[in-house]
């Protein structure tokens, strides 16, 4: 259930109601077209082999069997691919991102890497082929924790000329005088906070089909987040220009983050469609997105904060230290954003922040739904609630006090415009009772159980860290019917229903008849990707400039015709209506061809360059404790949200609930875990790697604010796709703790963590 | 998935034949939720699968309190799990056979699968060995019986020889005052395979315990019954002292690895809490 406040009568027509989704039918029918439904004829299979050692020199590799097996079309190895040293995920000129892969290399620095690839005319075949591969390996030591890769004399990873295997110089981040502000502090409190490895695992595994035309131009279909940043990449690295690559990608089933990084297979599938001259399929099973995906950044986090008495925070110094595993991804700019986070939330004027990112010889980390913030915030908020308990206060009413306010400068170094935070809190106390609800650590039978607050703030738009840029083209057709071009992706989550909304409230007309083009390349305005919850706030920002300028162009036409000034025109639900008059028209009527007059040329093209809005959240929770099993069940969730205005609120709560769904399983079960010995993964599948499901489920009453708009994003909405992972997180355990009264300065929190530690606090006892 | 021949037998003795000239990578395909992913996955070999459902007579299926059960080869884990006969008399059966997969696995996975797949978490295993269960085998002439709890060698494996084919299973009808229940530990509600499973069966005469069966699954290399602990308890009254100490014996009995799913000292710490719940779970099932 939504609880969608009405702070006004809605002034709009189509923004701010749940409209069926405009991929609903094709969906729940099965027409809608995924990269793996592509089959082209002639069409071969490709499979990569993948290292079975962690660190390694390549000696040698031995081909000649698999090419020799029938149906084999094609081998690749390090040994006839170009080699480009080339970005994990290519934005362009960003700092975000580092430029450390080579499609193939004679080294491989984790278990799981592509040392080769096949084509063959059946998935069978090539997968025969990949075991007649011979390989021979020259070990390397290998380091799988950042404690082990920072040592003296720890293999260097990459040589990028930074000591200790650093991926970036580290991040500092200082604002005011620290040591004054804990000279200041009548408390200091401080932690260390371990961070798991989860993985996105989203539904749809990594897929494309390459397919190059006689004039030596490349068809890509790929589920991708990044569609044009995947053909800059792909261009790049194959040496050919931009017009000679098109990227298409229609429907995707999830991304969250990971699927803007190129993973090896897009530029093998690439060049063994060219060796073969025909078209190759690559898809990923379920193993391989674990073997050679991306996962959340682990690693661990020490904080230290001073207070006066009176609650106010006096300093806060952290350092911050993420393991990369092999290569850099996303490594800076996750660091940047994480880091950059502590500066706000809660309020402080002194604060020291270090951010560091480290080369290991483990899985990939990199681009993930809450980009950082769901590590650092996860440290800030267990230790914001242990500092309000040993300083007397309520939990909701100290982090209440704290909260970050309107003006603050805000981890981008902005000025935050609408803050809303406040009031998030200040609605989940007056729903769940609070603070009488808190047991305290009052129950006393095998189950016991607790309540916990855990808070948020998340940036939409990428900026600083990239200066972003939303397109935008809207045509109008000669029946009043409208089409939107745009480049942002559709991962699932509603987007291209959200800009369609407002492409129609813009132009007064009903929602039914705007079209969307979507994921061509060569069709569509140039589009940066969907990520950091950007996609509404600013494509959809960029789809109403556009609209607004059709519409424009619409009235100047019409007006004559109504004996009118454009200015005296309004459309309302596709009529052109005279204001104060009873002259109208339909739009159809207005731009529809005449005798001797063929259709006027009716495009508006929006660019929108955005700075950054922050969205905001309170999550209450309430968890039950099995004090002889160790297992932790959330039992209710009551999240609240300010996202400025909600353009569809069903698609809103979704993005909410499944937040919470992902981060309820990274505090409580999913961890990606590695044998430290040899760097195998042990658990590179769903039998082992548990996200909860829809029967694990506690029931959620989501509560959307609309009480701080931003000027900058459509209507004044903000973004949603990452905050509801950040916040869920401290408030399980927070409400552990108020369980029984045990604080997990980790993540996930599993039931033998909880037994132990039970045992730990019954000898304190004693 | 790798290439196989498939085979489809009318007749039990053909479907025998088969499997004895075929050999060790022959294999049985019933439900095929486990079999497919496993070739799939390349977790086992098999080069030729020999498809039981055409053959008649393996979908028995009756439950009354003169028989007890009997659940012939092709019946799903859902049949059995959706059966108000089952539910009344063996509702230990039926929370462990609604804990197996998801709906749609259990819509074809059959519960004799379940039992010949032969993995040390299956959950049908714990109940049914608690409850007595025995196994009709075909073995090309005719039929032998053997205890379930017997049937087990080790992970994946069992007693069955070549060219032999179990037809269905057999659980005698509860006695009178008996209980019982099953409980599975995971970390999840569904698509879970058991950390540890635990379950009890018992029959209570005069405040004391006539008898009791306690059968552990996923801490051993197969199901294991809990006999010291049991003997702890026969013939005794239910004290909180004695099921503690009947708990504190089983999870001795117990033998679990530790891997990714959990350590072996947790796993062993859960059959001692789950041993005592399902002790009073099955004691208060007594009607």
């Amino acid at each position: 259930m939504t609880i969608h406040d009405k702070t006004f009568e809605s002034k709009f027509a189509v923004v701010g109601r749940s409209v069926k989704r405009s991929d609903t039918l094709e969906k729940v029918t099965g027409t809608a077209c995924y990269a793996g439904d592509v089959a082209l004829p002639g069409m071969l299979h490709g499979k990569t082999k993948r290292s079975t050692v962690a660190h390694a020199i390549i000696k040698r590799i031995d081909v000649s069997k698999a090419l020799a097996l029938k149906g084999v079309k094609a081998v690749l190895t390090h040994e006839n691919v170009p080699r480009v040293l080339h970005y994990g995920s290519p934005h362009p000129r960003s700092a975000s991102v580092t430029r450390d892969q080579y499609i193939l290399d004679n080294r491989v620095r984790y278990w799981g890497e592509g040392v080769a690839a096949v084509a063959a005319i059946s998935e069978e075949i090539a997968e025969e082929a990949l075991d007649l591969i011979e390989v021979e390996y020259e070990p390397l030591p290998a380091v799988f924790t950042i404690e082990d890769a920072m040592r003296d004399g720890a293999p260097v990873i990459h040589d990028n000329g930074l000591p200790q295997n650093q991926v970036l110089p580290p991040v500092i981040v200082e604002r005011g005088d620290v040591e004054k502000g804990f000279a200041d502090a009548d408390f200091v409190i401080e932690g260390e906070y371990e961070l798991g490895r989860p993985t996105p695992a989203y539904m749809e595994p990594n897929i494309c089909v390459a397919q190059w035309d006689g004039n030596g131009k490349l068809t890509f279909w790929s589920s991708t987040q990044t569609a044009f940043m995947v053909r800059g990449a792909l261009a790049e690295v194959l040496g050919i220009p931009l017009n000679k690559v098109r990227v298409l990608v229609d429907h995707m089933g999830g991304g969250f983050g990971a699927k803007q990084d190129l993973f090896q297979h897009e530029f093998l599938c690439a060049l063994l469609a060219r060796e073969t001259n025909r078209p190759v399929r690559m898809e990923f099973t379920r193993k391989e997105t674990f073997l050679g995906g991306r996962t959340r950044h682990p690693g661990r986090i020490w904080l230290k904060q001073g207070f006066r008495k009176d609650g106010t925070i006096t300093a806060r110094e952290a350092k911050v230290l993420f393991n990369s595993g092999a290569y850099g991804s996303h490594g800076p700019g996750v660091t940047n954003v994480g880091t950059a986070a502590l500066t706000s939330l809660y309020r402080c004027e002194n604060v020291r922040l270090e951010g560091r990112c480290i080369y290991t010889n483990a899985p990939i980390a990199g681009a993930f739904r809450g980009y950082g913030v769901v590590q650092t915030y996860y440290a800030l908020d267990l230790q914001m609630d242990e500092a309000a308990e040993k300083l007397g206060f309520d939990p909701a009413e100290f982090k209440l006090k704290n909260a970050v306010r309107e003006g603050d400068i805000a981890p981008s170094n902005h000025p935050i415009v609408g803050h809303g935070l406040e009031d998030c809190i200040r609605r989940g106390m007056e729903e769940t009772g609070w603070p009488a609800v808190r047991r305290h650590g009052r129950d006393t039978g095998v189950k016991r159980r607790g309540w916990g607050i855990g808070c948020e703030m998340h940036g939409s738009s990428a900026y600083p860290g990239i200066k972003e840029q939303g397109n935008a083209i809207v045509k109008m057709n000669e029946d009043g019917t409208v089409t939107l071009l745009t480049g942002t992706a559709g991962l699932g989550t509603g987007a291209h229903t959200a800009l369609s909304q407002i492409v129609a409230e813009e132009l007064g007309v009903p929602f039914e008849t705007i079209s969307v083009v979507q994921g061509d390349t060569d069709v569509v305005p140039w589009d940066i990707g969907a990520f950091a919850s950007h996609t509404t706030y600013m494509g959809g920002r960029a789809a109403q400039i556009a609209a607004a300028d059709v519409r424009r162009q619409v009235l100047a036409h019409a007006a004559p015709q109504l004996g009118a000034t454009p200015e005296e025109l309004t459309i309302r639900d596709g009529v052109i209506v005279v204001e104060g008059s009873n002259r109208s028209m339909t739009l159809a009527e207005a731009v529809a061809p005449q005798r001797g007059m063929p259709a006027i040329q009716l495009v508006g093209v929006g660019t929108y360059t955005p700075t950054k809005s922050y969205s905001f959240a309170a999550h209450f929770v309430e968890v039950e404790v099995d004090t002889e099993t160790g297992e932790i069940r959330v039992l209710q969730v009551i999240p609240v949200h300010e996202i400025g205005k909600v353009i569809h609120p069903i698609a809103a709560q979704g993005q909410i609930e499944g937040g919470i769904q992902q981060g309820i399983g990274h505090t409580l079960s999913e961890d990606y875990v590695i044998d430290h010995q040899t760097g195998r993964s042990l658990n590179a599948g769903f039998v082992d790697y548990k996200m909860p499901l829809s029967m694990d489920m506690p029931p959620i009453r989501t509560i959307i604010l609309e009480t701080a708009p931003d000027p900058g994003g459509p209507y004044g909405a903000k973004g949603v796709g990452e905050d509801p992972i950040i916040a869920i997180g401290p408030a399980i355990a927070n409400a552990v703790y108020d369980a029984i009264g045990v604080r997990f300065r980790r993540y996930p929190i599993t039931p033998e963590h909880v037994l132990a530690a039970l045992r730990t606090k019954k000898q304190e006892v004693a | 998935m790798k290439r196989f021949e498939y085979h489809e037998p009318a007749s039990l003795e053909e479907a025998s034949r088969l499997l004895a000239e075929l050999g060790a990578t022959a294999q049985v395909l019933a439900g095929g939720t486990d079999l497919l992913v496993e070739i799939r996955e390349h977790l086992r070999p098999v080069t030729h699968v020999v498809n039981i459902k055409r053959i008649p007579g393996l979908r028995d299926f009756a439950c009354d309190d003169a028989q007890g059960l009997r659940v012939g080869a092709l019946i799903t884990a859902r049949e059995v799990e959706t059966s108000p006969q089952v539910a009344r008399l063996f509702p230990n059966l039926v929370s462990a056979v609604g804990q197996l997969g998801s709906i749609q696995v259990r819509n074809r996975a059959t519960v004799v699968g379940n039992i010949c797949r032969a993995s040390p978490s299956a959950d049908t295993l714990p109940p049914l060995i608690a409850d007595g269960a025995r196994l009709s085998v075909f073995n090309g002439n005719g039929e032998r019986s053997i205890a379930l709890e017997e049937f087990f060698t080790g992970p994946g494996r069992t007693v069955l020889r070549p060219g032999e084919i179990v037809t269905g299973i057999s659980v005698p009808p509860p006695g009178a005052h008996s209980g019982r229940a099953y409980i599975k530990h995971g970390r999840r509600k569904a698509m879970e395979l058991a950390t540890v499973g635990v379950a009890v069966t018992l029959e209570r005469e005069a405040g004391h315990c006539r008898e009791i069966r306690i059968a552990l699954g996923a801490v051993a290399p197969t199901p294991i019954r809990a006999r010291e602990a049991e003997a702890l308890l026969r013939g005794e009254a239910f004290t909180p002292e004695r099921v503690a100490a009947v708990a504190e014996a089983a999870m001795t009995e117990s033998t679990p690895i530790s891997n990714v799913r959990a350590s072996a000292e947790y796993r062993r710490e859960m059959v001692g809490v789950l041993t005592r719940r399902a002790i009073t779970l099955a004691m208060e099932a007594i009607q």
